[in-house]
Order: C-alpha cells, then sequence, then structure tokens
C-alpha cells in the first residue's frame, strides 16, 4: 500500500471514528451539563483577566486548582484592603468554580462586611463620599450573592447567607424599604428551607425577617405559632416575638399572664422581655412588652429606679451617626 | 535480551502483550519516575495548610481545606499523569529503535499490533499504579483532616443544641468533601482521560520523526481536546448566528479530528462537593475506551508497514 493510500484511509477512518463518537460525547456533555456537573464554558473576558499561563492551565482541566491560587491572590489584596481587586479577582474564581459555594459566599462577605465596614472607618475621605462607597459595597456583595443563589439554586447556605445580609443591622439601613427588605429576607430563607436541607435555626429566622415586617403580622404569628409547637424552637427570641404578636392581633390581652405562661417564671420573663425591650438596633416590634415589664416589675416589686421602662433605650446605631462628620 | 524476547516469541497475543507491558512498565520505572511521589506527598501536606482566616461559620469551619486538599492534589494528579503519559509513550518507541530492542523483537514473530498494545499497557500500568499510590496518600489526608473537622463541628453543633437531624445534615454535608466514592470516581477519570492521551500519543510517535514533535503535538491536542466541545456546537448551531460555510467545516473537522475532554471536566464538579453518580463513570469508561482501542488500531495500521 502507498504511503497516500494508507494516510487516506487513515484519515477516513479518523472523520468515520469522529462521525460516531460526537453524538454519544454530546449527549454525555447535555446530561452533565444539566445535573450541573460540568461548568461552562469559561468566560473570555475570564481567560483574558486571568493571563495566558493561567488560562492554559484552567483549558487544561485544571479550573478549581487556579481558582484556588485566585483564592489567594484575593486574600492577600483583602489584607492590603484593595477592594476593586479583591471584587475582580472573586469575579474570576467563580467564573472557574461556579458550584463551590464558598467562593460565593466569601466574596460577598469581602464586600459587604470588609469593604462596607471600612468606609465606615475611612477618615481620609469625605462623609458623602464615604456613605455611597459603603452603599455600594452592600450592593455589590448582595447582588453576588444573589447571582451565586441563580447558580446554585438548591443551595441552602447560599439563601441563608442572604437572609443574613438582609436582617443584619449593620446592612439593611443601607437599602431604602427596611420592611420591604425584611420580606425579602423572610421570601429568602423559606427558599431555603424549602430545599429540606437547611438546620433549625433558619426557620426561627426566616420568622425573625417576617416578624418585623409591618403589614405580615397575621402570617408572622401564624409561623410563631407553628415554631413554638415545637419545644426546641423555645427560645427567648421566638418567645418574645410570640408575645408580641399577640399582643398586636389582640391589644386587650393580658401580656404579662401570657408571659410567665410563655416563660415559665416571671422572673423568666422579666428578663427574657427586657432583653427584648432594648434591641433596638434590630426594629423587632415591641407591641405590648411595655405593659407586660410594668405588670411583671408590680409582681416581682421592682423598685421604678431600677425597671428597664426608665433606662434610656439605645439610640440605633446607623448611617447617619456613622456619616456625620 | 533473550530473557525478554523468548518468550514473547511463544504463547499467545495476550502473554506477548503482557510481557512486553511489562517490560515497558520496568524500563520506565528504572527512569525514577516514582520519585515524583515525594513532591506529590509534599504538596498533599502543604495544601492542609491553606486555611485561610475567613468568614466561615461555625457549621462549615474548615471545609476549604479539604476542597484544597482536593483541588491540590487532583490537579497534581492530572498534571503527572498526563505529563507521564504523553513522554513516556513518546520515549518508548524512539529508545526501542536507538537501543536496538525494536529491531531484535520484530525479527521474531512478534505481531506488530502486540508489541505496540504492550507497549501502550505497559505506560499505563505505570500511570494507573502511580495514580493509586497518590490516591492512597491523598485519602489518607483527606481522612484525617475531614475526621478533625467534624469532631470539631459536632462539638460546636452539641453545644448549641442543634438537633439530631441538624447534625446529622451537618454530617452528610461534611462527609461529601471528605474521602468519598465521587472522589475514587474522579481518579479514575483522570485515569481515562490520561490513557486517551497516552493512545494518541501512540499514535501520533508511529509517523513522527522525534519524541519532541510527538509531546508537542500531543500536549497541543490536549489543550485544543477542551475547546472541542466549543467547536463541535459551533457547528451544530451553526446558521443560527449566521456563520460562513468555511467556518462550519473548519468546525465540523475540528470536532470530528481532535478528542473532546469537556466532559471529564466532572472532576470539577467533585472537588465542590458533588456526588458523581456511577453510571456517570461508566459512560466515561466506555468513552475513553472507545478513543484507547480507535487509537491503538490505527497506531498499528501506521506502524504495521513502517520499515526500519
Amino acid at each position: 500500500m502507498k504511503a497516500w493510500q494508507r494516510n487516506g484511509i487513515l484519515l477516513a477512518a479518523l472523520l468515520a471514528f469522529g462521525a460516531t463518537r460526537i453524538p454519544l460525547e454530546k449527549s454525555l456533555g447535555d446530561e452533565l451539563r444539566k445535573d450541573g456537573l460540568v461548568p461552562p464554558p469559561l468566560e473570555i473576558g475570564t481567560r483574558d483577566k486571568i493571563g495566558q499561563t493561567s488560562s492554559a492551565v484552567a483549558l487544561g482541566g485544571l479550573r478549581t486548582l487556579v481558582a484556588t491560587f485566585l483564592n489567594l491572590r484575593a486574600f492577600s489584596f483583602f489584607q492590603e484592603q484593595r477592594w476593586e481587586d479583591v471584587a475582580d479577582t472573586f469575579e474570576m474564581i467563580v467564573d472557574l468554580a461556579p458550584r463551590t459555594r464558598y467562593y460565593w459566599e466569601t466574596g460577598s462577605w469581602h464586600s459587604a462586611y470588609n469593604a462596607a465596614s471600612y468606609y465606615i472607618n475611612n477618615s481620609s475621605m469625605p462623609s458623602l463620599r464615604r456613605k455611597e462607597a459603603w452603599r455600594a459595597a452592600i450592593y455589590r456583595g448582595r447582588a453576588f450573592l444573589e447571582r451565586g443563589i441563580r447558580n446554585n439554586p438548591g443551595d441552602w447556605s447560599l439563601l441563608s447567607t442572604l437572609g443574613f445580609m438582609l436582617t443584619d443591622a449593620n446592612k439593611f439601613p443601607a437599602f431604602r424599604d427596611p420592611d420591604a427588605t425584611f420580606i425579602t429576607a423572610a421570601d429568602t430563607y423559606q427558599k431555603a428551607v424549602d430545599t429540606g436541607n437547611a438546620p433549625a435555626f433558619v426557620n426561627r429566622a426566616q420568622f425573625y425577617a417576617l416578624a418585623r415586617a409591618k403589614g405580615r403580622e397575621t402570617e408572622a404569628l401564624a409561623l410563631a405559632r407553628a415554631l413554638y409547637a415545637d419545644p426546641k424552637n423555645r427560645l427567648p427570641t421566638l418567645q418574645a416575638l410570640l408575645l408580641v404578636l399577640e399582643a398586636h392581633e389582640n391589644p386587650a390581652l393580658d401580656t404579662a399572664k401570657l408571659a410567665v405562661e410563655l416563660f415559665g417564671t416571671p422572673e423568666r420573663a422579666l428578663e427574657a422581655l427586657s432583653g427584648h425591650w432594648q434591641r433596638t438596633r434590630e426594629r423587632f416590634p415591641v407591641d405590648g412588652v411595655a405593659s407586660a415589664l410594668g405588670a411583671l416589675e408590680k409582681t416581682l416589686a421592682v423598685p421604678p429606679e431600677k425597671s428597664i421602662l426608665n433606662k434610656p433605650l439605645q439610640v440605633p446605631n446607623g448611617p447617619d451617626q456613622w456619616f456625620s462628620k | 535480551m533473550s530473557s525478554i524476547t523468548e518468550p514473547i516469541a511463544r504463547g499467545s497475543h495476550f502473554n506477548r502483550i503482557l510481557v512486553i507491558a511489562g517490560h515497558a512498565f520496568t524500563q520506565l520505572v528504572r527512569m525514577k519516575v516514582f520519585y515524583f511521589l515525594a513532591v506529590f506527598a509534599v504538596i498533599a501536606i502543604a495544601s492542609n495548610f491553606f486555611d485561610l482566616p475567613q468568614h466561615e461559620g461555625p457549621e462549615s469551619i474548615g471545609m476549604n481545606v479539604l476542597r484544597s486538599i482536593k483541588s491540590w492534589s487532583l490537579g497534581t494528579m492530572t498534571l503527572f499523569s498526563v505529563v507521564l503519559s504523553i513522554v513516556a509513550t513518546a520515549l518508548l518507541l524512539p529508545k526501542d529503535v536507538e537501543d536496538r530492542t525494536l529491531y531484535t523483537i520484530l525479527a521474531k514473530p512478534v505481531p506488530r499490533f502486540d508489541y505496540l498494545a504492550g507497549k501502550l499497557l505497559g505506560v499505563l500500568i505505570l500511570v494507573f499504579v502511580s495514580l493509586a499510590m497518590m490516591d492512597v496518600l491523598m485519602t489518607v489526608v483527606l481522612q484525617i483532616r475531614s475526621s478533625m473537622i467534624l469532631t470539631q463541628q459536632i462539638a460546636m453543633a452539641q453545644a448549641q443544641g442543634w438537633p439530631q437531624d441538624a447534625i446529622e445534615s451537618l454530617r452528610a454535608e461534611t462527609a461529601q468533601h471528605g474521602p468519598n466514592w465521587a472522589l475514587q470516581g474522579a481518579v479514575f477519570a483522570v485515569f481515562l482521560r490520561a490513557s486517551i492521551m497516552a493512545s494518541l500519543a501512540l499514535l501520533i510517535s508511529t509517523f513522527s520523526t522525534s519524541t519532541l514533535f510527538t509531546t508537542i503535538i500531543s500536549f497541543l491536542i490536549y489543550f485544543i481536546g477542551h475547546f472541542q466541545a466549543d467547536a463541535r456546537d459551533a457547528y451544530l448551531q451553526a446558521g443560527q448566528a449566521g456563520e460562513g460555510v468555511f467556518a462550519r467545516m473548519a468546525a465540523l473537522v475540528f470536532s470530528l479530528v481532535l478528542p473532546d475532554f469537556q466532559n471529564f471536566n466532572v472532576i470539577d464538579a467533585v472537588i465542590e462537593g458533588q456526588a458523581m453518580p456511577l453510571m456517570v463513570l461508566v459512560k466515561l469508561s466506555l468513552i475513553g475506551l472507545y478513543y484507547a482501542l480507535f487509537f491503538t488500531i490505527a497506531s498499528w495500521f501506521v506502524f504495521a508497514e513502517k520499515e526500519f
């Protein structure tokens, strides 16, 4: 056989082999992509940003390894407080490893917590610019986390982290409408619960968010009652909020009596409700708490000078104080 | 030399292939490739220390270290297995020609297919043994570290009064990042990808004129193989974006000739803590076997009439 004949046969065989394997590979590829077992192709922007060498390594089947290296680089940027670089690096990291919860949570945390706190404390910037930078950092952290949730819809932890951010007393003042923010947080926690993998505290966190949203008290009360039915959920915050919501539903309720029923003894009820009364930063509702405290103090013979109701309440610390000068 | 060639001349194809494979394996082991395992051990242990002080909540404490160990270990395994399979295969034929072993073997009644299959099997055994040793090391490191993390997590959960179902859920989540069957499947997928590369390098080495040429072309194909699926999709979806006939034909030839390695990126999903269904591994194995068989037969087709 002549060389050209042999090469011709080889080429034909190679093409025929390709034609038979392509449908198999495509079908497997589609199946893997559908199940989220193969990440989407690397974006051209990311290939450019990570550089030729890293790009080659990433394309050589080592995407997660490059992501690990970039995570180390992002940590150096974080230590140097180079927030734009931290954010850019995490954009690349999540493009390389979109199914890793840790990167979404860490990227979001750097922006919404570390960068935001940095702008609160950075005295070298004018207050108005600091405030806008603080707000932008929180928005960016939230958007990053929301993108992570879209990429990993069944991940309870990402949903729970977003819910936590939206109900954090240091974060929700950044959003224009606190009630809408609490409702979004409650919905987010509900989605986390719906995944079926979330621990019990997520269910309680959903209730704590809903209880703070004006106009959703009836729904919150129903949830509180359902949660209270399980003794494992009988924690002071939940018990206090149950009392508040019952009082909101029925203003004529004897809240002191209910408090003793919920907490077991007048002493425990007084202690728990005093704590709730002073949690002004979290914007928990306090319907019926003052009357319950007054009645309990009377029962326990607390002198007026020691009454919790006579102690000045802490003014909620927020952007107005942080950026006043 | 007689000890190698005498048993080769007798017996079945299978026996001959095994003898040649054993010889190729010994030949490669003498090149001290296993020294690499010391480097791997250092990497596997060092990856334990990339525990960055970040934001993790108590329930996910230490999870990043487990991911780091898997990422470093599987990354190193991929690099090592691909480099070894390409370079070792590229070296074998030229080395046998240089040592004149090839003439001695082919002068005996040894079919050329047996010779090639034996050489390839020798390389594959070497890659398999190396990966198995690295796998054992990675599994041990991961097992120790995940036990430590699990102990910490459960102590935390119990201290916080977590209910038993939540503790079990936490335990299952941590176990996903520890040593499990999916991880063993990922190591096997690394082996399959290396096997495809070894058989491809064997095909190239049958008509190439130098080891360097075989190595360079094989590495190029390896990297381009990770884009092959993009070319295939470009061909299949052509017309929607108004591509020209030439672009469409180029995409078709590209996808027909080059192997597709994108499906093997399932390894990344395992590093990220996802489970790999057994069926996926079976399908990957069948595809890997299909490639290896075709490339070996094609190598024999070229090699059968080659004159030395």
